[in-house]
């Protein structure tokens, strides 16, 4: 008692500075206190949570073995399937089951192809776990979409089609890349018709995920790319000079002769590379003809295109431009003319 | 002495490794689940295998640090088969160099696997 009133008088008697700086020490004190306790239980809560996750996963796992290996020929269902089906579904009502559910199925469905997938998304369907994905488009918040549009691509639903494509404008750039994706997954070059109705620019790394999905399939054949290289969408034009250069394009030459006079310098330089990837002969013409009202990036790009396409005819457009007073187009023509004259 | 055929798996995808055991089980081999690399290795050293089956990207020790084990510092032929996701075609060229006998890309059928491993077990 005597040392807490012996207490009380020193801090009466210090200055106030001195008196700020206790209090905040013992407020700093506490905070540390609460926040060690703190963290200890949210710790334990986590690993107590991912115990739990890993539980149920392992008996969900178990669960879509036993639902795969236990199918019969003489029935579409049989009892044992049947009561797995019954269990998930009734597991599937409880929110944290069921991601664990569908995590479950995506993480086999991801690894495999054949019967066993098909059966899959049997099981998605059949344990309605597919009516909780369409009930999350209903969402207010963007990201509950965009997670279902992906769980509804990565399992395959080609079924929800017309209810995914409503989100094809929506000013969510992650809802938009998530439809794209679905579409171009599931329904291969059929699904780039979005390129038709997108107004918004599609970003760079958005075009490089759709090309590498297109780029998994077997049948390679592409639909007609012309009115999207005539798209007022300028990222759609560039998508489409992406395709027409991957999958040699040429029988779009015209269209692409047209866009070396596009306002977008960009798609102008991209058009050039596609150009001289074709070997299109006419586009050395035109451009040859205007090359001093050529921007710096277009000259360089065309002198690319001449390494492969010059001709004998070109040895005086390229003796006037050794002169040059830029150094790379005079060491790109001098290249071109000792190729010329070896 | 048991006359199964032991298979060690090195997957870390813990189910496909369950679908893949029921599978190869249900055709009479003994399969020994690995969850990363370190583990397929004290598998293998433990059993010695008659095939090995191994992704490539897993936790701690990666399925191409597997073959080299299995090829340089073991010294044994065992039969490999290496599984890939899709864009991991260096990966395969740099397993098949260390000595990998066979490889799928995933996803697989495990209907394929089975036809494949019973191939290299002949």
């Amino acid at each position: 008692m005597e040392i807490y009133q012996n207490l009380i008088e020193y801090f009466e008697n210090t200055p106030t500075i001195i008196q700020v700086v206790w209090i905040m020490s013992c407020v700093f004190f506490a905070s540390i206190v609460i926040l060690t306790i703190y963290l200890k239980f949210l710790r334990s809560h986590l690993r107590k949570n991912e115990m739990t996750v890993a539980e149920y996963q392992k008996e969900y796992e178990s669960d879509l073995i036993a639902y795969l290996y236990s199918g019969n020929e003489e029935e579409e269902i049989s009892t044992e399937q049947q009561i797995i089906i019954d269990k998930l579904k009734n597991c599937s009502a409880d929110k944290f089951k069921r991601r664990i559910i569908v995590s479950t199925l995506l993480r086999l469905r991801n690894e495999i192809s054949g019967e066993m997938a098909e059966s899959i998304q049997k099981l998605y369907f059949q344990t309605k776990l597919v009516d909780y994905a369409l009930a999350r488009l209903k969402s207010k918040k963007w990201h509950i979409i965009a997670t279902a549009i992906r769980e509804l691509r990565q399992l395959q639903v080609k079924e929800v089609y017309d209810e995914v494509i409503a989100f094809v404008i929506h000013p969510k750039k992650e809802i938009q890349k998530e439809v794209q994706l679905y579409l171009v997954t599931l329904f291969n070059f059929k699904g780039l018709e979005f390129l038709n109705i997108i107004e918004t620019p599609l970003s760079e790394w958005n075009q490089i995920q759709l090309l590498e999905v297109l780029q998994r399939f077997d049948d390679q054949e592409l639909p007609e790319i012309t009115p999207w290289l005539r798209s007022t969408n300028d990222s759609v034009v560039i998508f489409a000079l992406k395709l027409a250069k991957i999958y040699n394009q040429f029988e779009v030459k015209d269209t692409l002769l047209e866009l070396l006079s596009h306002q977008n310098k960009n798609i102008r330089i991209d058009a050039i590379n596609v150009l001289a990837q074709l070997q299109v002969i006419e586009a050395k013409n035109i451009l040859k003809s205007k090359f001093n009202d050529l921007s710096k990036e277009e000259q360089y790009a065309f002198l690319k295109l001449l390494e492969n396409l010059y001709e004998i005819s070109d040895e005086a457009f390229l003796l006037e431009n050794i002169i040059n007073e830029d150094f790379e187009i005079k060491f790109a023509t001098l290249k071109i003319l000792k190729t010329l004259r070896c | 002495m048991s006359d199964v055929r032991k298979i060690v798996l090195a997957e870390d995808n813990s189910t496909l490794s369950l679908l893949l055991k029921f599978r190869l089980e249900k055709e009479g081999y003994n399969l020994l689940i690995a969850a990363d690399g370190k583990q397929a290795i004290e598998l293998i050293e433990q059993h010695d295998p008659e095939l090995i089956l191994t992704d490539i990207m897993m936790p701690f020790i990666s399925g191409l640090e597997v073959i080299s084990h299995v090829r340089n510092k073991l010294n044994k032929q065992t039969p490999i088969i290496v599984f890939s996701a899709a864009g991991q075609e260096e990966m395969v060229l740099k397993a098949f160099n260390l000595g990998a006998n066979d490889f799928m890309g995933k996803p697989f059928s495990p209907n394929e696997l089975v036809i494949r491993v019973k191939r290299l077990l002949r």
